[in-house]
């Protein structure tokens, strides 16, 4: 056949000039915990054109929406302080922003407030998690124990990877921040604070892997929630 | 079911785009298990990516779902690395709504939509924990059932199913799972259940049927063994296409899918006729959708979806008898709404200016031609209504708005292909090349690239080809090999579809019952996923065709005679045995037939079946 699988676009996408910048907190739990960074820029993109919310797209030659998450959350983690900045072309209470989103999310996300965005994104230096863990074959007591041991280490070496530089060691020992620990059946559970954001950060999976290298087996169980996002003086990121 | 998720999330993190083991998604349906009554699992044999894009399966996703005590669930065959984690972690095969093993579901469907599918099946019958043959599932249920086009000749793989189910499934998935629901609470024996079943038009339920075969290896016949089996089992059809179901949601996917948008079907069936061309045949009558329906139907889905990309699904979209007003209908719907409107598979020889000016002001890409053979003597043998003039006055036209790509389609071993027609090819791709260079500097794009892609011709049953011999892979080779030798321009690229798939597909395509074993075999031996280069295994297939004497030749390599009794004999796809004859003596004749809309040319569908030109 003479066929062309083109595409007609719309006409009018790069005519809304004015725009509305609205910072949205939202939970990323149960299913939804497993849809990629790159995924749930598309997510919500569809959330938004589901709930007639306007959003704003950039001028020029490939117009895109404009949605920004200033603070990757690794795959599999939990959390209910994410944060996701948006442009729209409307202005909207923040209320009803949030409610509307709410009815347009799949399982798992949703919208805990919406807001005006305060800071700035460098201005995120650390986030704080909880994880709760197991190791067949050991209590939580003994696993909370071996933790403990773990991080009273003089040094925690990894291997960090670059393009520049290729592999080299970093310590990454003074940045963990041990805040608590405690044990219940077989799960231990730490609440750590680790460096975040655009100049230096560190994923829970890179402590637990050398936490794994440590005590040479392998962690049965694991949950990971991020619990809070914070500036360098502590307070939370808004 | 708790323990499934538990062990699933600790996995998940350890493979390739996680999202497609857990579901979740938006449009997913997810019920209260306690006021369910019938349980089915839809599988998808290939994986997520694929199968989150078949149309067929939203559709009869949407449909089972509607009904309020029905839940249909989804299910894919996972990639070799997820599979090897399911397997060591005692993971049974889960639907991806409950998380529940589909090995406690009533039915477990399987759509067959191409043949390098079947090991698939088994990988995943096998996977939830159940025998892979039939008759060692005892119980009433699952019920394993199969659908789709690969089901005109199911024969390969009769004994891995319970039933068949011929043709479009929108009425007659409802009626089997009503009869269930009737049967259930009686507590009936499999084969009672089957019984009845098999009383339904539409419904093909192999065990009850025996099959004799010839010295030579043909088959002899194919017998009914139980009163309630019909010597022909009919191909359901919806007469009314405009009002047939179409859903209102689609599951939208978290990861990218091959096909990831709004579908929204306008016709189907196909006036053409092309003899190749199994779908053609099997999908006749051509029926359509009015535009409100279409409009209606786009607008629904875009709004439930979010979607941001809507596409018209059909075998070719240009034979709409409104095609204009359509497009102009929608893309007044898709500017308003920043919706991208594609559009696969449209002729634009019979667009407007103003349709084939925005369609160039995009993207200067993809020009797409299907010639299918090199000469037109060879393409009036397939009845491929395209001529080079045709291509030529498109290709100007296309060239002149700026496009550089032209990709033409063409497929090797063909019926009565000479060498020929394989210079043909060349010299189809040198003119296309000569005319760029033709087209004025000031209007013509920068460069040009003419790709010539070569398929292998697949002889397939219900259509005119179904008695030809498959070319062998020397006569293949031969013929890639001159094509090469042919190609003078640097412009030109071709390629070619692997060679060892084209075989494959061939004897199970045409294949009948003693092929269970072989297809057995060769999975036991570690073929799953075929139809993706990087796992296809043709030694293996070899070991098995060689340990199971499978002679190859013999189903894909002979001619058959117009009467032979073929395996899929007593399956009936409404097109006349006797028109697939006519046609092909006319193919070795170089006759051409006219298409459905220029007149009609008594292929035996029925007026009834609701064609736009039948009768
Ligand atoms: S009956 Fe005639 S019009 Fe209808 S599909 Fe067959 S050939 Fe075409």
């Amino acid at each position: 056949m003479f066929t062309v699988a083109e595409m007609l676009q719309p006409k009018n996408q790069n005519l809304r000039l004015t725009k509305y910048e609205y910072r949205l907190v939202f939970e990323k739990t149960g299913r939804a915990k497993y849809i990629s960074h790159l995924d749930l820029m598309r997510c919500f993109q569809r959330a938004f054109k589901r709930a007639g919310i306007p959003l704003w797209y950039t001028q020029g030659f490939n117009p895109h929406a404009y949605l920004m998450f200033p603070l990757a959350l690794s795959l599999g983690t939990d959390s209910s302080v994410e944060i996701l900045d948006i442009a729209l072309t409307e202005q909207l209470p923040f209320d009803e922003l949030r409610d509307k989103m709410n009815t347009s999310m799949p399982e798992g996300l949703r919208i805990v407030s919406a807001g005006e965005p305060v800071m700035k994104h460098t201005e995120i230096v650390f986030a704080e998690y909880e994880v709760d863990f197991s190791v067949k074959g050991q209590t939580g007591d003994e696993t909370a124990r071996c933790f403990s041991d773990f991080l009273s280490q003089e040094k925690i070496e990894v291997e960090k990877r670059s393009k520049k530089r290729g592999a080299n060691l970093v310590d990454i020992k003074p940045h963990i921040n041990l805040l608590s620990i405690s044990s219940e059946g077989e799960y231990a559970r730490v609440s750590l604070r680790l460096p975040a954001g655009s100049e230096f950060n560190l994923n829970t999976n890179v402590v637990f892997e050398a936490f794994e290298a440590f005590f040479g087996g392998r962690i049965d169980m694991i949950y990971t929630k991020r619990t809070k996002i914070l500036t360098r003086s502590l307070e939370n990121f808004i | 079911m708790e323990e499934i998720r538990n062990k699933v999330e600790q996995l998940l993190l350890k493979t390739q785009k996680p999202a497609r083991y857990i579901g979740g998604e938006h449009g997913s349906v997810v019920k209260d298990k306690s006021k369910v009554d019938v349980r089915f699992a839809f599988c998808f044999p290939d994986v997520y990516d694929v199968g989150m894009s078949h149309l067929g399966m939203k559709i009869l996703y949407g449909l089972k779902n509607a009904v309020p005590n029905f839940w249909c669930e989804r299910v894919f065959m996972p990639e070799k690395d997820f599979e090897a984690l399911m397997r060591e972690n005692d993971i049974p095969l889960y639907a991806l709504e409950s998380l529940d093993p589909i090995r406690d579901f009533d039915f477990i469907g399987f759509t067959l939509q191409y043949e390098l599918s079947f090991t698939n099946v088994l990988e995943m019958l096998d996977l939830a924990g159940l025998p892979v043959y039939a008759k060692d599932r005892k119980g009433l249920m699952p019920i394993v059932v199969g659908g789709g086009p690969c089901v005109c000749n199911p024969e390969p793989i009769a004994a891995f199913f319970d039933l068949f189910i011929l043709g479009e499934g929108e009425e007659v998935n409802l009626e089997l799972m009503h009869l269930y629901e009737r049967m259930k609470p009686h507590n009936p024996s499999k084969e009672e259940f089957l019984r009845e079943a098999a009383k339904i038009e539409g419904i093909y339920v192999p065990q009850f049927y025996d099959v004799e075969y010839n010295e030579d290896g043909t088959v002899a016949s194919i017998t009914p063994n139980v009163p309630e089996a019909k010597p022909k089992i009919k191909k359901r059809v919806i007469p009314d296409f405009d009002h047939a179901y179409y859903p209102d949601s689609f599951v939208v996917p978290f990861t990218g899918i091959v096909h990831d948008r709004v579908v929204v079907e306008v016709l189907r069936g196909c006036i053409r006729g092309c003899r190749f061309c199994q779908a053609g045949f099997i999908y006749r009558p051509f029926r359509e959708k009015n535009i409100d329906t279409i409009a209606n139907e786009t607008k629904t889905l875009c709004e439930q979806t979010g979607y941001e990309q809507v596409s018209l699904s059909s075998l070719s979209t240009s034979d709409h008898t409104k095609i204009i007003e359509l497009l102009t209908r929608l893309s007044d719907y898709t500017d308003k709404e920043n919706i991208n409107l594609s559009l696969p598979s449209l002729r634009i020889d019979t667009m407007s200016k103003e349709i084939v000016d925005r369609l160039a002001a995009v993207r200067k890409s993809g020009l797409t031609f299907a010639p299918e053979a090199g000469t037109q003597r060879l393409r009036d043998v397939i009845n491929k209504n395209i001529t080079e003039e045709e291509i030529m006055r498109t290709c100007r036209l296309a060239f002149s708005e700026g496009y550089q790509a032209v990709k033409l389609y063409f497929m090797l071993g063909l019926p009565d292909e000479t060498d020929e027609d394989i210079e043909g090819i060349a010299d189809l791709a040198q003119k296309v090349v000569d005319l760029y260079y033709e087209t004025p500097k000031n209007l013509r794009g920068k460069s040009v690239q003419v790709s010539v892609s070569c398929a292998t011709f697949v002889p397939k049953p219900f259509t005119p080809f179904e008695f030809e011999p498959q070319a062998t892979p020397e006569q293949i080779k031969h013929r890639q090999g001159h094509l090469l030798d042919c190609i003078k321009s640097k412009k030109i690229k071709i390629s070619y579809h692997q060679m060892n798939v084209s075989i494959l597909e061939g004897v199970l395509a045409r294949g009948d019952r003693r092929l269970a074993d072989t297809i057995y075999c060769a999975w036991k031996k570690g073929c799953t996923l075929d139809s993706w280069d990087e796992h296809f295994r043709f030694d293996l297939w070899q070991e098995a065709f060689e340990e199971c004497h499978t002679d190859t030749a013999f189903y894909a390599n002979r001619r058959r005679s117009y009467e032979e009794v073929a395996p899929w004999s007593h399956l009936d796809y409404l097109v006349s045995h006797e028109f697939f004859v006519r046609e092909n003596k006319k193919a070795h004749e170089g006759k051409t037939t006219r298409n459905c809309a220029e007149g009609c040319s008594g292929c035996g569908i029925k007026k009834e079946c609701g064609g736009v030109y039948c009768g």
